[in-house]
């Protein structure tokens, strides 16, 4: 199959058009060079951009070259969302101009960013998924003539997911009967059949499992073989070390290094990201151990997990490692009480749990604090006290009359244990940064007597490297002062450095069980990707 | 109550986002506007029509105040809250007989059960509200008419009298709404059950996650919306001393245009009863003027329809703000 030739990149007719005659020569000397591939496709220049007092991107200037695949790196609201969404023509610069083979030109709407052929693929898809996948790749396009079931069409469909690697998704099955990955190669397939020559990817992987997630990388190593360019945007660093040929890092608004990644470690990375040392991101070991606090027998969820047990003790994170739909996330929110089909035992400090309903399991010591921050964690049209003292109201009511001063005096108690600004009390809950919600969710957990078992999806999801190693203090402050832990992760690095116990599952069963040391990323990785089980 | 965080619904509207100050711009310019038309109405300033003004708020307060809840609730708005009020003003004329504290009584939970048992379906079961509701109507409307044979039901001598009377000098209506507008945000904002509330109408789930228990407090929010309709219908059976199925007719509408104006969120979880007081009496405003000027009916509907777009279009605004 001529794949090459069918897909080659065609002139861009839209650059042409929206191009301003502006000399490249004229842009300055602080001429950013591609640090890796071929000439420059796509760059910044002098790029600044303020929301009102606040600069999101001040003097950004940066080149990608054809067959580059570059990292983007930096915590939250270093920029990195503001310069994507310059170039992809959602926002304008205040100054300063997006060039294209060497040419300032407009973006002025995503329309005329994908005419350019700058494309992203967006973190919710912009699929329909009741129409056919080939459907999706021509929905839109304008080459899509009046009757639209053409051969060639269909040819030039197959050939882009066949690039990809994906010629095993059939054209005519309905997107909503594929897997997430499998719907994030039929969009890039869908851009590509668009003559997008940069691809911009936003957290890509942050829903996908890791066999998906290594098809992504292959996909993208083959939009690199073509020549065209991939920025990719991510918080987590070990995927950049893959994938990426150099990596630039934004803070605060400014860029502060483009580098090849040959030759940078990842202490230096982090540096580059936080602007200081990064000190120690993961906390001790537990102390000391007490007694069960959380114990777990033949716990099932049908065709989800098959008979899980385990003991959560006292002053101990316990960690459940497993990819997106091995189980491990929907365990924590059965122990929650949010699903209603889990049966099995469970005993919170020695007295028998009833599963199905979280104000029962509240009642009994079970807090649970969600991956999923906007959905179920934070209230976020009401004021951070609102949501700290959110589950105490009876304590601090009289005849169902709420006592202002005690809760306030509690919200104050609470935010300086978790360490938001006191002086945030008032503020909305969504005007707080992701960890700052995150320990909002902490601060609610926090009871009088501490004997209780915290829960956790994904503590750390979305947040970024400096506020990560607080939240991981936090969650071993709360273990000391007598709480079991227990947290589902899909975050290797985060299971070796913060699990005093580490269980891992395949599919919905337990595969192994390791205390801290014993364990390493190799050992989970094997545990749950279970290559003997998935090559059948 | 001096801390504000804790009495959010209190707080004045003082936006941080351009947006934000933009709306509240296109709102005074509106309300500067309403003022112009009344003062150049002729007749507007008169007794009658300021106490054809006051009764008007006062039916529709009731009602938005009770809607208020549900809308706060995160379950929109409900289409039986009319028929709900008919209903209620039915019973109370009906249950006259056991005296007017036995009728009031009688009138106030029959409109609470109907409404309760919509808020347990909606609670419970997760049905969407608004189907339930338009069930509801249909149903109550059904079950009404084979009974009274689409009859009124009228007093024996003057038994509402009481409710045509004043108290401290304040039409009855006017001060059964001023009171029922203070008990509701007292409950808003002071209780447990309020509190609650905002949360449950914030966000479900995380409600549920953090471990309350969102179909109680939403089968809360029903009862409550149950009682301030039934208090409009005893309220307005009183003031035509009869009951029919009449009585009710464009009264969720107006209702739900009332809490919509005063600036209750749809999406719920932000608002409150003194806004939604605000609405009623523009919206009251709004009709007055209109029969001033010999408008109809049709032409009321169309006004209020106009209105209640460009607020729902302004509230998307400033979600995006």
């Amino acid at each position: 199959m001529d794949v090459k030739v069918v897909l080659q990149a065609e002139p861009v007719a839209g650059a042409a058009k929206a191009a301003a005659p502006i000399a490249a020569d004229k842009m300055g000397d602080s001429e950013p060079k591609p640090v890796a591939g071929g000439a420059a496709i796509v760059g910044v220049r002098q790029l600044c951009k303020s929301f009102g007092p606040i600069a999101a991107l001040k003097d950004v200037s940066l080149d990608i070259g054809a067959g580059e695949i570059r990292g983007i790196c930096g915590e939250n609201g270093a920029g990195k969302s503001t310069l994507v969404k310059i170039l992809t023509g959602v926002y304008r610069p205040d100054q300063g101009a997006v060039v294209v083979d060497g040419v300032a030109v407009s973006v002025a709407t995503p329309r005329q960013a994908q005419e350019l052929g700058i494309a992203i693929v967006a973190q919710e898809l912009s699929l329909c998924p009741d129409l056919s996948v080939e459907d999706n790749i021509w929905l839109g396009s304008l080459k899509v003539p009046f009757l639209h079931k053409q051969p060639q069409l269909r040819k030039r469909a197959a050939d882009a997911l066949a690039l990809l690697g994906a010629s095993h998704i059939a054209l005519d099955v309905p997107v909503a009967s594929l897997s997430m990955g499998e719907r994030q190669l039929v969009e890039i397939a869908r851009l590509l059949t668009r003559d997008a020559r940069v691809l911009i990817l936003d957290e890509p992987t942050a829903t996908l499992t890791d066999v998906e997630i290594e098809r992504i990388f292959a996909a993208l190593l083959a939009v690199k073989r073509e020549g065209r360019s991939v920025l990719y945007i991510t918080h987590r660093l070990a995927e950049v070390y893959t994938i990426c040929d150099s990596v630039s890092v934004l803070r605060n608004g400014e860029l502060v290094a483009t580098r090849p990644l040959n030759g940078l470690d990842r202490t230096a990375l982090i540096e580059l990201m936080l602007g200081r040392p990064s000190g120690e991101m993961y906390p001790e070991e537990a102390r000391a151990r007490g007694a069960p606090a959380l114990v777990v027998d033949g716990l099932s969820l049908p065709g989800i997990v098959d008979d899980f047990t385990m003991t959560a003790r006292r002053g101990e994170i316990v960690c459940i490692a497993g990819q997106v739909g091995s189980g491990a996330a929907e365990i924590i929110t059965a122990l929650a009480g949010l699903v209603h089909d889990a049966s099995g035992r469970v005993a919170v400090n020695g007295r028998q749990l009833k599963l199905g309903s979280p104000a029962r399991a509240a009642r009994r010591g079970i807090m649970f604090v969600s991956g999923d921050r906007a959905a179920e964690g934070v209230f976020r049209r009401l004021s951070v006290l609102q949501n700290l003292v959110a589950t105490r109201l009876r304590e601090h009511s009289l005849f169902g009359f709420l006592r202002g001063g005690a809760l306030r005096a509690a919200a104050s108690q609470l935010a300086k244990r978790v360490g938001i600004d006191r002086r945030r009390l008032r503020a909305r809950a969504d005007e707080l940064s992701g960890g700052n919600q995150q320990k909002l969710a902490f601060g609610r957990c926090i009871e009088r007597q501490a004997n209780g078992v915290l829960l956790m999806n994904e503590p750390t999801r979305g947040i970024d490297v400096g506020a990560r190693a607080e939240i991981y203090r936090l969650m071993r402050s709360f273990c000391e002062e007598g709480y079991a832990l227990l947290m589902a992760s899909s975050d290797l690095e985060e299971i070796v450095g913060v699990g005093d116990v580490v269980i891992t599952l395949y599919r919905g069963r337990q595969v192994g069980h390791y205390r801290r040391g014993e364990v390493t990323m190799h050992r989970i990785v094997a545990d749950i990707t279970h290559p003997a089980d998935a090559a059948r | 109550m001096s801390d504000q965080a804790l009495s959010a619904p209190w707080r004045l509207p003082l936006p941080h986002s351009t947006g934000g100050r933009v709306l509240v711009a296109i709102r005074l310019a509106a309300v500067l506007a309403l003022v112009g038309a009344a003062a150049t109405t002729p007749g507007f300033f008169t007794t009658v029509s300021l106490f054809s003004l006051l009764n008007t708020m006062s039916f529709i307060g009731c009602v938005a105040v009770g809607m208020t809840f549900i809308t706060l609730s995160g379950n929109i708005m409900s289409f039986a809250l009319s028929v709900t009020l008919s209903t209620s003003g039915i019973i109370f004329i009906a249950a006259l007989p056991l005296g007017l504290a036995g009728a009031m009584i009688a009138a106030l939970a029959f409109g609470a059960a109907l409404t309760g048992v919509q808020g347990a379906v909606i609670g419970y079961f997760r049905a969407n509200p608004i189907i339930v509701s338009m069930a509801a109507l249909a149903l109550i409307t059904g079950g009404a008419t084979l009974i009274t044979q689409g009859h009124g039901v009228y007093p024996q001598g003057n038994a509402t009298a009481p409710l045509q009377g004043r108290v401290f000098g304040v039409p009855m209506p006017l001060f059964a709404f001023i009171v029922t507008v203070i008990a509701a945000q007292i409950v808003l904002s002071f209780t447990r059950f309020g509190r609650q509330l905002y949360m449950v109408g914030s966000n479900w789930r995380a409600a549920l996650a953090a471990g309350l228990e969102p179909a109680r407090i939403v089968l809360g929010a029903y009862i409550a919306a149950g009682l301030c309709t039934a208090l409009a219908g005893i309220l307005m059976a009183g003031r035509y001393s009869s009951g029919d199925m009449e009585l009710g007719i464009g009264y969720d509408y107006h209702a739900i245009s009332a809490v919509l104006v005063g600036g209750t969120a749809i999406s719920g979880g932000e608002g409150s009863a003194i806004r939604s007081l605000i609405g009623a009496f523009i919206i009251a405003v709004c009709q007055v003027l209109l029969l001033l000027h010999g408008f109809s009916t049709q032409v009321q509907y169309l006004a209020i329809g106009i209105i209640v777009l460009v607020v729902i279009m302004l509230q998307t605004l400033a979600d995006e703000a």
